[in-house]
């Protein structure tokens, strides 16, 4: 267990320094790399900015409460971005390109492979910072107390969040194993779903349509569920355990999912392979 | 570089052992037509392809075995099981004593494989970032790596490509970068899915040259599948092939010779143009005054062919040579194509 945790650290280390290098290559590629990233992410939360700023909010949200769910949807997307680049978290691409074989002749564990190849510390930080200022700016707009258990639990919400996108994006993603030239972009359109309604306040909405985001289409799950935790809308256990009961079941399917494609890519292999961008 | 005799290998123990190996594949058959689309969704038609049937192969230690076939033979599903990318439908696989899949990642740390027409580097990096990766991902102690880095640098000619990004190398360079990378972690085996394919005459001299090094200095043993027969007998003193996943042939290249053919070539220069005619012979072309024939050195001696040449006209040259081993498996690939299927059996 010691001994995996630091092999993590150690391929992590390498991969932040890859990272680093492909940016030092020149100082032009890392401004267009950060700027481009800062238009997408200001691009994804602008609409609901301008809304919550226009009405002060969108009952029942005020409009600072907004800002910290918008902040957290970025910190989510940032997060992923740093960890899980490199269509580490676009698992259908890699699946449906028949370039899985490139980390099955690695001698790691596939977990281990997934968890640290995607690592890119320096070009996916574009949306994390954002992220941040916006999740600090309205705490201290709401004087929430910052206290160790708060950030203890925006900490595994983040986790949960995190495990809840990728499940989706595997179980979903793990359908290119049987359908590689069909699915192969399918990770964009689920990364699209989550990220489009991510930033949705889901009060008002009906029950049924308000179960559908929350299973089905975990966008709920993503921020709005976690944001209603961390900032005291609900604080009843359902609301902190809810959603790392929910990471779990959905995590667990998705591991299962995956692993029955893994085990018929055993068995037929790859139809097809494109070589460009296996890595970047 | 040392001439080499590519029959020269020192087998201590098995490397690869593959007993009763089957490997099916199921194709959907689609039509073109409109009207039978609600049948293909209904009641889909698949096409069962039997890549290997019941592939029984023994390579030893320290051995090059060259691996061919036609297309669709069942090379590279060979390649990918020995990798541990695919899983046999019957029989066993065993390398160095594991089984590919199962212990794939204890197993995938003593082998390499180079795929012609994949990269294993980085591609927006320069191609020493991507051996820094290979040292660190395959873990190889540091003074091992410098040692096998300086012996790859040396003899693949690398210092032009090393600071170079791999999507900037032309395909003779990221090959050789490639199996540069592939060595670096001193591989136990070595397999090579038509390591050069697209390469020009100078990039795949020094390829195979450096194999062959290889095999010899460090007794890495070597699977290497291609369709450049020529190449395949410079580098391997076995040859196994494959035939609609049989083995058709396992031997040296020229017991194959041998075994398929007694057929030579006769170089006649006369002094006058026209052709003698040779019983027992038959004229392939003819040149201002140079003839070429085909015999079979099995039934007709090739001093009756002179004497009756000689008796027709003035004999000034004489050369004969056996054909290309490319037209002897070409062929060998045409007498397939038109022989009937196997049927089918093994498992479902």
């Amino acid at each position: 267990m010691v001994a995996s945790v630091r092999r993590v650290f150690e391929l992590w280390g390498l991969y932040a320094r890859l990272d680093m290098l492909y940016v030092l290559r020149g100082p032009q590629i890392a401004l267009s790399f950060y700027v481009s990233d800062l238009i997408l992410g200001m691009a994804a939360v602008t609409a609901m900015f301008l809304l919550a700023q226009r009405f002060d909010g969108i009952p029942p949200w005020s409009r600072d409460q907004m800002l910290f769910l918008l902040g957290y949807a970025l910190l989510v997307r940032g997060t992923i971005d740093v960890f899980f680049n490199y269509n580490i978290s676009f698992i259908s691409r890699r699946i449906g390109r028949g370039q899985l074989d490139h980390v099955l002749v690695q001698p790691q564990p596939l977990w281990m492979v997934l968890l640290t190849e995607g690592f890119a510390p320096v070009t996916g930080a574009g949306m994390l910072l954002p992220g941040l200022l916006l999740i600090g700016w309205s705490v201290e707009q709401l004087q929430l107390s910052v206290t160790f258990a708060w950030l203890a639990l925006l900490a595994l919400s983040l986790a949960c969040s995190i495990v809840v996108v990728l499940a989706f994006s595997y179980a979903w993603g793990s359908l290119a194993f049987w359908a590689p030239r069909s699915a192969e972009e399918l990770n964009s359109s689920t990364w699209q779903l989550l990220t489009q309604l991510d930033v949705f306040p889901l009060d008002p909405l009906p029950t049924l349509a308000l179960t559908g985001l929350l299973t089905f289409v975990p966008a709920g799950l993503v921020a709005w569920y976690p944001a209603r935790a961390l900032l005291g809308i609900d604080a009843s256990p359902l609301g902190w355990l809810g959603l790392p009961a929910a990471a779990l079941v959905l995590g667990s399917l998705c591991l299962f999912i995956f692993m029955r494609g893994l085990a018929h890519y055993g068995r037929t292999g790859s139809t097809r392979y494109l070589s460009y961008g296996h890595r970047r | 570089m040392a001439e080499l005799d590519p029959h020269a290998t020192c087998p201590t123990d098995t490397a690869v052992e593959l007993s009763g190996v089957w490997k099916v594949y199921r194709v959907h058959q689609r039509s073109a037509r409109l009207i039978d689309l609600a049948r293909d969704l209904l009641r889909p038609r698949i096409r069962r392809i039997e890549a290997l049937r019941g592939i029984d192969l023994t390579v030893r230690r320290g051995e090059v075995v060259a691996y061919a076939g036609p297309n669709g033979a069942g090379k590279s599903t060979t390649i990918k099981l020995l990798c541990g990318l695919l899983a046999p439908d019957g029989g066993r696989v065993r390398a160095l004593g594991l089984d590919p899949v199962h212990d794939r990642v204890r197993y995938v740390g003593r082998i390499s494989v180079v795929f012609g027409q994949r990269t294993e580097l980085w591609w927006d990096h320069a191609v020493e970032a991507s051996f820094e990766w290979k040292r660190v991902v395959w873990d190889i102690p540091r003074q091992r790596y410098e040692h096998m880095f300086k012996l790859v640098r040396e003899l693949l000619d690398l210092d032009e490509v090393l600071r170079t990004t791999a999507r900037e190398l032309s395909l003779g360079q990221r090959m050789r970068a490639d199996l540069a990378m592939a060595l670096l972690t001193e591989p136990e085996i070595l397999l090579l899915d038509e390591p050069t394919l697209g390469l020009d005459v100078l990039a795949r001299r020094r390829i195979l040259e450096f194999i062959r090094e290889l095999n010899r200095e460090r007794g890495v043993t070597v699977i290497v599948t291609s369709h450049d027969m020529a190449e395949l007998e410079q580098l391997a003193g076995r040859i196994v092939l494959l035939h609609r996943g049989e083995i058709a042939f396992d031997g040296a290249f020229s017991e194959l010779r041998r075994h398929l053919t007694g057929e030579r070539v006769l170089s006649l220069e006369t002094a006058v143009n026209a052709a003698p005619t040779l019983a027992g012979a038959r004229l392939v072309r003819s040149d201002a005054g140079r003839h070429e024939y085909a015999y079979d050195a099995r039934t007709v001696r090739l001093a009756e062919l002179l004497e009756q040449a000689a008796a027709q006209t003035e004999v000034l040259d004489v050369e004969t040579h056996r054909p290309p081993i490319d037209d002897v498996v070409a062929d060998l690939y045409e007498h397939w194509l038109n022989s009937p299927s196997p049927t089918g059996r093994g498992p479902g």
